[in-house]
């Protein structure tokens, strides 16, 4: 198991990948919240509930990021066939998936801090930049940048399951990106009693986001997307040691 | 008459005087029995039975499609049975303690993540069989990939790449070696180092079990043949039984699988 858990990290760190996919997670997220902090006006950005907004968006793409570290870890393996040799050396494949989990919740932490922290570090900069008081205190920053180091890994599973099931590269990346960047904020945004049961709304409660009441608590949004993380990644886990390999 | 009945009907004539024996369960390397696979309504692979003894070295010879590709997945428990059952030295290979240090495989040559060099796949797969990293150095010594070994395997010929698969084979130093199709676009100059390197497996005393359609090629290298069409087992034997009386190897597989190849 150990070196089922050494070979996943080796795959992790030995394409580009894994780097592309944090560059283009920072560059978002700077990139959404220079455009929260500098479009509104200063009147608006004053309240506490558009400053909570602000760290929305950047919370939202450190899950979804996080998502696709978990989804290509074995769609690549799919799309390019190393499954093959993966499973010849390692035919139990229970074992594949969990070191594929293990590797995703890890690199999932990695990806919520960091992206968190990037977020915290230039929002706060861009409200003291705009002369805009922070509202924000330290038990908000903390729950930011902790919920959102445990949102992520808890995405990088469902992006794992939903991988396995799907097979398709493309088709995971894609769904993923539409479901976390479109679909959710529009469900949210029409039937919030129902979109807030979600896992990107659950998982943006978890990082202590309200959104005017519409979110559910921390706790019942750890709670929500844990039970999709497992759901999604026991789905993954019985495809996957089910299916013949093509 | 519909000509494709006829050739359903078509018996191995060629299990003849000393065929692909059928040695105890226990010393046979690979052994099938009644294997089927079916996929919807297509069969690929219909009721095969041979067994291998260690140390032979057997071509594995059918049209595309014949059912030698899915016949060496479900050997390699990449893919379920619907009946039958295949082994490897009397197991089934998701039921072997190490599978890597008793056989080494090679499917397709373009398993590799393009992005990745050929050194770190052959490592992902090391850490993976709890094999020491060691051994990634000697294997692509052996097959004259180390100076390339850094490079990304999206800078490789496909020689390179079938080369860095018969490496990762190796890696875990098998007994039992499963190829297929391992000379597929190679050029002249890697046709000839394959055979080389094959013979070298043969001569340690390895089994080795190498699909392919290049006739001649296998007729150099193999001591046996299985031939398989419409996921059929149609003939199996000593090549030098088979290729007899005037009959070359060639002649026997046309005969056997007539009017297959479009």
């Amino acid at each position: 198991m150990i070196g089922t858990l050494r070979s996943e990290l080796l795959k992790l760190r030995s394409t580009r990948t894994t780097l592309l996919l944090f560059v283009t997670m920072v560059a978002l997220v700077a990139l959404v919240v220079a455009m929260h902090v500098l479009a509104p006006s200063a009147a608006s950005l004053a309240t506490r509930s558009m400053q909570l907004r602000v760290f929305q968006v950047g919370s939202g793409i450190g899950m979804l990021f996080a998502g696709l570290v978990g989804a290509i870890s074995i769609t690549a393996e799919l799309r390019y066939g190393t499954i093959r040799p993966t499973f010849l050396v390692s035919p139990r494949r229970g074992p594949v998936i969990a070191a594929k989990l293990v590797v995703g919740l890890l690199t999932g932490i990695i990806f919520g801090l960091l992206s968190q922290g990037i977020m915290a570090a230039a929002a706060t900069a861009a409200f003291s930049a705009r002369g805009v008081v922070n509202t924000l205190g330290t038990g908000d920053y903390v729950q930011i940048l902790l919920g959102g180091a445990a949102a992520a890994p808890l995405w990088s599973a469902i992006g794992l399951g939903i991988g396995a099931v799907v097979r398709n590269q493309i088709g995971a990346i894609v769904g993923l990106c539409a479901w976390a960047l479109l679909v959710e904020s529009i469900v949210v945004g029409f039937v919030p009693s129902f979109g807030r049961f979600l896992p990107g709304a659950s998982g943006l409660a978890l990082a202590g986001l309200n959104d005017n009441g519409k979110l559910l608590g921390p706790a019942a949004g750890v709670l929500v997307l844990a039970g999709y993380a497992v759901i999604t990644a026991a789905a993954g886990w019985a495809m996957t040691v089910r299916r013949d390999v093509a | 008459m519909n000509p494709a009945k006829e050739s359903d009907v078509q018996q191995p004539t060629y299990a003849i005087s000393e065929p692909v024996e059928s040695p105890p369960d226990d010393q046979a390397a690979v052994s099938c029995r009644e294997l089927t696979k079916q996929y919807g309504e297509v069969v690929a692979v219909d009721g095969v039975t041979f067994s291998l003894r260690r140390g032979t070295v057997t071509g594995f010879l059918g049209p595309n499609g014949a059912g030698k590709t899915t016949t060496l997945r479900l050997l390699l428990g990449l893919a379920e049975p619907t009946g039958g059952e295949a082994l490897v030295f009397g197991h089934r290979y998701r039921e072997l303690v190490e599978p890597i240090r008793r056989v080494g495989a090679v499917l397709e040559s373009t398993d590799f993540h393009p992005s990745r060099s050929g050194r770190d796949h052959l490592r992902t797969l090391a850490l993976g069989a709890g094999l020491p990293l060691s051994r990634v150095e000697e294997v692509l010594t052996q097959v004259g990939l180390g100076t390339a070994a850094d490079r990304r395997v999206k800078t490789y010929s496909l020689g390179m790449r079938q080369r860095l698969g018969l490496a990762a084979s190796l890696l875990g130093d098998p007994e039992l070696l499963v190829l297929d199709e391992p000379a597929n676009g190679l050029d002249p100059a890697g046709v000839h180092w394959l055979r080389g390197f094959l013979q070298t497996l043969a001569a340690q005393g390895r089994t080795v079990l190498i699909s392919s359609h290049l006739l001649a090629e296998v007729a150099q290298t193999v001591d046996q043949i299985l031939i398989i069409d419409h996921g059929r087992l149609l003939a199996s034997g000593r090549l030098d039984d088979i290729a007899a009386n005037g009959r070359t190897l060639e002649d026997v597989y046309l005969e056997l699988t007539s009017g297959d190849e479009s």
